[in-house]
């Protein structure tokens, strides 16, 4: 009985055989395949990671290179307001000089002229303490002092002014 | 007056919010520029708002908070506003009339031009021609800017205008030919400004861009004055200095609300939604400044962006703005990535003379009005499957839908940072389009599908 059954025997395990060769072959082809896509996920997460921290890095950069750039203009035009500024303190202080100028009696007739003609009739016309005259009178009020005039004339040079600062 | 001998007036009769009454005044005029010199020394700035014999009417720019009567003195200028024009803005950060606010000195310049701006003579104007490259794909792929055009942005409440306005901004070029940007931001909260300011540093610190920044809390006169200094200074830019110059104007509505508030000082009779009737002329005195001049070589591209009070586009102010300009960019909460561009609500007028051959590419015309065509079958099916199921949809509409989504994807979502160049902008395009048979692409020649589709055939 056992040998009539034993062909049949072989052929199951032959057959348990080729279906354990042919299952454990497919888990190494699965495993491979697993192996190999997980290891291609890794390269892709690893190169985005790498794109994703040259982006920043990049950004970074360029946000420091224009925080740099705001600062050094900041510092250029802060430069330039200053020798305007000291361009007009200079300008008031050699206008005030005129004061000891011998022809100071005949500039202030001059001004006063100046503001009369400006504000018209009815403008009482004295003498300002820093120098000029104003005249004031109707609600009205036209200033001639030394210092105003400094002013004006600094406003007056316009573009001009820029060859302070041009290279 | 004499220049040397100004004549200052010390009658002030009445001051009422930001209204001041001049009395004994001679010789002043409507719009007329007035300084106003307060008992501390601080200088002021107005406008005459109204005349009536000696009695003149001043808006102070900056209000009248801590004024005298009896002891502030006002001296008129003899005419509108006028500024300095020339290559001393570019770079430089001013407040809204033009005054410096970035530490440096007052801005000086060879000539001076009147801020009200003279209009263009018509025989003298040019059509625009030529792209301005902004950088964002959906622009630059379906709605092109072109130089010399007027193009506004309407926006949804809620959505990054001034966002995509500054990204364009900071972005523009008309490639390698000499570029500028004005960008005139009116009626902004602090931290608008300084979300602005900060996407335009790089551009700023390149002396290629002059901002003018109009806060919301800045007195409404000042607004109003605004995009038209932000004009003066493109016009000279352009038509003197040869450049290309971009206005950016942003956000208009806030402008019209300022309109609107000036207007009711001076007694006008309101009009719709009491805007000022002369609203639409008014606008059109600002858009129309843009174009080109036939002999020279520069342009002025004008950028206006509004927001839509309650996303209503017939409200007056997107709605004037509409019947002026050439073409308008839709912001819209349905479209949903950034830039949030509607594209099937969006043209450009203009488009056809700043595109194809020499220009951007021969193809550039067919290929956005296929990517137009294939967008609206796809909201076609997109309605259909609400109604059945996208499961229900035929094979044909299900790959238009894809589309819709590769479009969305690839084309339209952007990087508020992120600058594309026109290459990288019609590779995407391609790839969106390349999702459909090339047997759908009918609009496109054959011999841009060989040189440009990607797909299977």
């Amino acid at each position: 009985m056992r040998d009539a059954l034993a062909p049949v025997a072989e052929a199951l395990s032959r057959q348990a055989e080729n279906d354990t060769r042919e299952i454990m072959a497919r888990a190494e082809e699965e495993a491979a395949a697993l192996v190999a896509a997980a290891r291609q996920e890794a390269r892709t997460l690893l190169a985005d990671a790498r794109a994703a921290g040259a982006a920043q890095a990049e950004a970074d950069a360029v946000t420091e290179r224009s925080h740099a750039e705001r600062r050094a203009r900041g510092i250029e035009l802060a430069a330039r307001r200053e020798a305007l500024d000291h361009l007009l303190t200079r300008a008031v202080a050699a206008v005030r000089t005129l004061r000891d100028d011998p022809c100071y009696p005949r500039l202030l007739d001059r001004l006063s002229a100046l503001a009369r003609d400006a504000g018209g009739a009815g403008m009482v016309v004295t003498e300002h303490p820093g120098g000029g005259v104003v005249a004031e009178g109707q609600g009205r009020r036209v200033d001639c002092t030394l210092d105003a005039l400094a002013r004006r004339a600094v406003d007056a040079l316009g573009a001009e002014v820029e060859r302070l600062w041009a290279s | 007056m004499t220049a040397w001998a100004p004549v200052e007036y010390t009658g002030v009769a009445e001051l009422r919010g930001p209204l001041m009454v001049v009395q004994g005044v001679r010789d002043a005029g409507w719009d007329e520029y007035a300084t106003i010199v307060l008992e501390s020394g601080e200088r002021r700035h107005g406008l005459v708002l109204d005349v009536d014999h000696d009695l003149a009417v001043v808006q102070v720019l900056e209000g009248t908070g801590g004024v005298r009567a009896e002891a502030t003195r006002v001296t008129f200028t003899g005419s509108p506003l006028r500024i300095p024009v020339g290559t001393g803005w570019q770079g430089r950060v001013c407040n809204g009339r033009g005054r410096p606010i970035d530490g440096g000195p007052p801005i000086f310049g060879d000539e001076s031009a009147a801020v009200a701006g003279f209009p263009m003579n018509p025989t003298l104007r040019e059509p625009p021609a030529e792209p301005v490259i902004t950088g964002v794909s959906a622009i630059d792929a379906l709605t092109t800017l072109v130089r010399g055009q007027k193009m506004a942005i309407f926006a949804e409440g809620g959505l990054p205008h001034l966002g995509l306005a500054a990204q364009v901004a900071a972005q523009a070029h008309a490639g390698g030919t000499p570029f500028s940007v004005i960008f005139a931001a009116m009626g902004l909260t602090h931290a608008d400004a300084a979300t602005v300011r900060d996407i335009l540093e790089r551009r700023s610190s390149a002396a290629e861009l002059t901002l003018l920044l109009n806060l919301a809390c800045d007195p409404v006169i000042e607004r109003l004055l605004t995009p038209r200094i932000a004009l003066t200074v493109a016009e000279h830019l352009a038509f003197a200095l040869r450049r290309h110059v971009l206005v950016v104007l942003a956000d208009m509505t806030s402008y019209c609300e300022a309109l609107r508030e000036v207007s009711a000082a001076r007694g006008e009779i309101p009009a719709r939604r009491a805007y000022p009737g002369y609203l639409y002329s008014d606008l059109a005195s600002i858009y129309e400044r843009c174009g080109r001049i036939r002999g020279r070589a520069g342009s002025v591209t004008v950028l206006p962006v509004l927001s839509m009070p309650a996303g209503d586009i017939t409200h007056p102010v997107p709605d004037l703005t509409g019947y002026i300009t050439e073409g308008q960019i839709l912001l819209t909460r349905e479209a949903v990535p950034y830039p949030h561009i509607d594209p099937l609500s969006s043209l450009s007028r203009m488009m056809r003379a700043g595109v194809g051959a020499g220009r951007t590419r021969p193809e550039h015309l067919d290929l956005a009005a296929q990517i137009q065509a294939g967008l609206s079958r796809a909201r076609q099916a997109g309605e259909l499957a609400e109604l059945v199921g996208e499961s229900a949809l035929s094979p044909a509409d299900r790959r238009y839908l894809t589309m819709a989504e590769a479009f969305r994807t690839h084309l339209l979502a952007q990087r508020p940072d992120e600058a594309r160049t026109l290459e990288e902008t019609f590779e995407r395009a391609w790839h969106v389009l390349s999702t459909l048979p090339r047997r759908d692409l009918s609009m496109l020649s054959e011999e841009a599908l060989d040189a440009g589709y990607q797909g299977r055939t």
